[in-house]
């Protein structure tokens, strides 16, 4: 273990001296320490102005004025996702998905105004943040570090005379691996940093530390791959040129393949397109604003055989608001169907894509890092999901409202007669049956769950690179 | 003609090279098939859409009986076809919507539905040919021309090499010159196929390769001026590609934070907030407080701009329209906000070969953001056609007779 710790302390000394390494690694580390305190800053703002947004949407929903129960289903009202703390490393799809829902009776409106829709359009990657950083950066300071550290003792001779001198060769590939680590291990200061600054605003420390041990797992990764590549070319140019198209390949070219396949092999139609399928089915579940619907004469029949009534005039609640309520809920069913069918294939999109993970650790370590961050499509179908709870708990609370507290001789006049149309607003103290909406991320357990995958596949890469550094040192000649 | 042959030998037995090269095309291959697979779904979507669109209108207007049901019901049909270029570079047709469905009511609440796909599509980014074009292409060029130099030095035979060339340039240039043209090949042959396949005018396919050659120019200046320098291939390698990284990625990157720190655009919520509040405040109002208004903006309305009873439609269609005129500045500073950051972003796209090559492209295949505001402003058109074809109806009540609704305005896409 000295053995290895003295060549490890030796490489360190030669990475120290060296302008080109000290050079890249500064503008690495300013370029990380910028980009994290920028985007911690960011997303903190924009947490805050989100919970800010939604407590003043509730606010502003109590404070409206009475009304007919109805007019305050197409009030509507709002859902904002608020970035879980971990965004401030990775923001994952927040720029991508928009913000906010609003949301209404009879629709389910998709989440508006995504950054990159106003965005200044520079092409492919311009947008940096530190999780985009650890991923294909880091991996280039590595391979421009690191591709000589075998090489460089076999090209000065020093590898026959350390061989020579009875050192195997597993202690140097040892002691060369701990050098790298000893690289990658100063790089996760950022991270573990922000993981800190997460937990102190509230992160599960199991998430926060399951991200840092990701981004541990994807650096060793790349510090094996440099090292066999160091081990087993014999020349220098080429082991360089080999390492930057394996980047290329791995870090550009695979993730973005993975995105075409995924999208060719599974046809998830948008929203637009499901909806104008659906709404053909909708309309043969009748109107909820048309009660004499004939889609309602079998509710009716049975309502009237409840109530022991002859006509919907006699019943003792409102037979306008029993039809806007019973509509709502098989719409919504139709509806969440729809819903639930896009988001599984997009869901099925996804899993394709990251099983090019096999092909890509940077593939991998983005799935995992933005799962355990809780940025990552899951978590935006999961705020899709329970912001459309939100939504039919309160229109369903209103139509409740619209079935009992209004008479249905009223309800019909109200658009020619003034006087029963002032008999149909409910007191506005009834608009507090709307739930109060704090978006989380799922448990850190769940998403740590989830990230097993990816993380599967970055072991198997370390593993089966570790197996090549083994035999490859064992046959370490000058 | 002896010296290329000779230097086609060499290139020939150089297994890197040949290597990069075969690459190249190959991951044309694939970007140019995607692409076309991609905008081919797309229009595919569009033309069966249109068949249902008119189905679903023909069926819903059919089942009313009044002119406000009607046009209450009666959902159309708007999209932006992709170009015939598009396949090249699908740009904003990935987080941008191109299509919508647009009725009588407050467009501001219709046209910022964000039909977007799966949001790691927007994440990641597809592999097109632009990207391959403007961000991977110069990478393949570095390392097929990094060591030219450098590797003879290594092997000896730089200076033997370069006193029997007479002029360094005659050694030189056409060694650089054949893997110059070589992965240009590569690259432009299965953008060829595929433009034909696609039917793209020949102006765009020779701009489009244009672009290429000249991007990849720029690369290979930079690459030459760094080649003269003594340094081993190693070294020249890493400083190539830390020249990339900062043209390619850091320098759009920074200033694209730089463009939208200082073009602020407002907040998209605020515009549906306005028109929401707007919409839903006029029910409570007198009437004259939409109708006021309204018939400031339609005066040919005037003497039929009375409303008597609680509801009627042309009152419930006039609120929908002020509560658009009430979020116009929004969306007005909105829209204004987007195209100034996009001229900002194409001054700053001359900084950096990378951006220019992928706006080129994007601008070709009409998905940039120019592009998309055109498709949202003939949205915006195609509503005020449809306002102008229901007013009349709602304003002047003739007997309802549907067969008026074969008139209903087309929509065409931009050009």
């Amino acid at each position: 273990m000295t053995t290895a710790l003295r060549i490890a302390r030796e490489e360190w000394r030669l990475w120290a001296r060296s302008r080109v390494v000290l050079v890249a690694a500064l503008i690495l580390a300013v370029l990380l320490a910028a980009t994290s305190a920028i985007t911690a800053g960011r997303v903190t703002e924009e947490a805050a102005k989100r919970t800010a947004r939604q407590a003043s949407a509730e606010a502003t929903f109590f404070a409206q004025p009475d009304r007919h129960p109805h007019r305050m289903v197409h009030y509507g009202h709002y859902a904002f996702r608020a970035p879980p703390p971990l965004a401030a490393f990775d923001p994952g799809v927040d720029a991508v998905t928009g913000q906010s829902i609003f949301l209404e009776g009879h629709r389910q409106n998709t989440a508006m105004f995504a950054d990159t829709r106003s965005g200044a359009d520079l092409g492919g990657f311009a947008a940096l943040n530190p999780a985009n950083i650890y991923q294909l950066l880091l991996p280039l300071l590595l391979i421009i570090i690191g591709h000589g550290v075998v090489l460089r003792e076999r090209e000065s001779g020093t590898l026959a005379v350390m061989l020579a001198q009875g050192q195997s060769g597993l202690a140097i590939a040892g002691g060369k691996a701990l050098a790298l680590a000893g690289v990658a291990g100063l790089f996760l200061l950022p991270v573990a940093a922000l993981a800190g600054f997460s937990v102190a605003s509230g992160e599960a420390p199991l998430a926060a530390i399951m991200l840092v041990a990701s981004y541990a797992l994807y650096l060793a990764v790349w510090a094996a791959l440099v090292l066999a590549v160091s081990l087993l070319v014999r020349q220098r140019s080429v082991a360089l040129g080999l390492l930057v198209f394996a980047w290329l390949l791995i870090a550009l070219i695979v993730p973005r393949l993975g995105i075409n396949a995924g999208s060719a092999a599974v046809d998830a139609p948008g929203k637009i397109e499901s909806d104008l399928v659906m709404l053909a089915e909708q309309r043969k579940l009748g109107d909820g604003h048309n009660a004499a619907d004939p889609a309602f004469d079998a509710l009716q029949k049975q309502v009237l055989e409840r109530y022991e009534a002859a006509s919907v005039e006699e019943l003792p609640i409102n037979w306008r608001g029993v039809v806007a309520g019973y509509s709502e809920a098989k719409l919504t069913d139709l509806m969440n169907d729809y819903a639930e069918n896009r988001m599984r294939r997009e869901a099925e999109q996804s899993r394709i894509v990251t099983w090019f993970g096999l092909a890509s650790p940077t593939l991998a370590v983005g799935a995992a890092s933005r799962t355990l961050a809780g940025t990552d499509l899951a978590t935006h179908h999961r705020f899709l999901r329970e912001s459309e709870a939100l939504r039919f708990d309160f229109v369903q609370g209103l139509n409740d409202l619209h079935a009992t507290k209004l008479t249905y001789a009223d309800d019909a006049k109200r658009s020619s007669d003034p006087e029963a149309e002032a008999r149909t607003r409910v007191n506005a103290a009834a608009w507090r049956l709307l739930d109060t909406f704090r978006f989380t991320p799922d448990p850190a357990a769940e998403r740590l769950a989830r990230a097993l995958l990816p993380l599967a596949m970055m072991l198997g890469w370390l593993a089966a690179l570790a197996g090549v550094i083994t035999v490859g040192a064992r046959r370490l000649k000058p | 003609m002896s010296v290329l042959l000779r230097e086609a030998r060499f290139l020939a037995r150089d297994r890197g090279a040949v290597l990069w090269i075969a690459l190249a095309f190959l991951l044309s291959v694939a970007a140019t098939g995607f692409g076309i697979a991609e905008v081919r779904e797309q229009r595919a979507t569009i033309a069966e859409l249109l068949i249902e669109d008119a189905k679903d209108r023909a069926n819903a207007i059919g089942q009313h009986e009044a002119w406000g049901d009607a046009a209450y019901v009666a959902f159309h049909l708007t999209y932006a076809p992709p170009s015939d270029f598009a396949f090249a570079a699908l740009g904003q047709r990935d987080t941008a919507p191109w299509l919508h469905r647009v009725r009588m009511l407050s467009l501001e609440s219709q046209i910022h539905e964000a039909d977007t796909k799966n949001a790691d599509f927007g994440l990641i980014g597809r592999f097109d040919f632009a990207f391959l074009a403007a961000a991977i292409a110069p990478l393949l060029l570095i390392l097929l021309l990094h060591d030219l130099r450098a590797a003879e030095r290594v092997a000896g035979r730089h200076d033997l090499l370069v006193a029997t060339a007479g002029k360094p340039s005659r050694l030189w240039l056409p060694r650089a010159a054949l893997r110059f043209a070589g992965l240009a090949m590569a690259l432009l042959l299965p953008f060829w196929v595929g433009a034909a396949l696609e039917g793209a005018a020949l102006t765009k396919v020779a701009a489009g390769s244009a672009l290429v050659l000249g991007g990849l120019a720029i690369w290979w200046l930079i690459i030459e001026a760094a080649g003269r320098i003594q340094a081993t291939p190693p070294v020249l390698l890493a400083a190539l590609v830390g020249i990339w990284l900062a043209l390619a990625l850091l320098g759009p990157a920074i200033a694209r934070a730089a463009i939208e720190a200082q073009t602020p655009v407002p907040d998209g919520a605020e515009i549906l907030m306005l028109q929401r509040e707007a919409v839903n405040d006029a029910w409570d109002l007198p009437k004259e407080a939409t109708m006021r208004p309204f018939l400031a903006a339609h005066p040919e309305w005037q003497s039929l701009g009375q409303v008597t009873k609680p509801f009627e439609w042309k009152w419930y269609y006039a609120f929908q329209f002020v509560g658009d005129q009430k979020a116009a500045p929004v969306v007005q500073a909105y829209r204004g906000g987007r195209i100034a950051r996009d001229r900002a972003a194409g001054m700053a796209a001359v900084l950096s070969p990378t951006s220019l090559v992928e706006r080129g492209f994007e601008r070709l295949a009409q998905t940039d953001t120019a592009a998309m505001i055109a498709y949202e402003d003939a949205v915006r058109a195609y509503h005020a056609e449809l306002r102008a074809f229901h007013y009349p109806m709602l304003f002047r009540d003739p007997p309802y007779d549907p067969a008026v609704f074969a008139g209903l305005p087309d929509y065409t896409p931009p050009q």
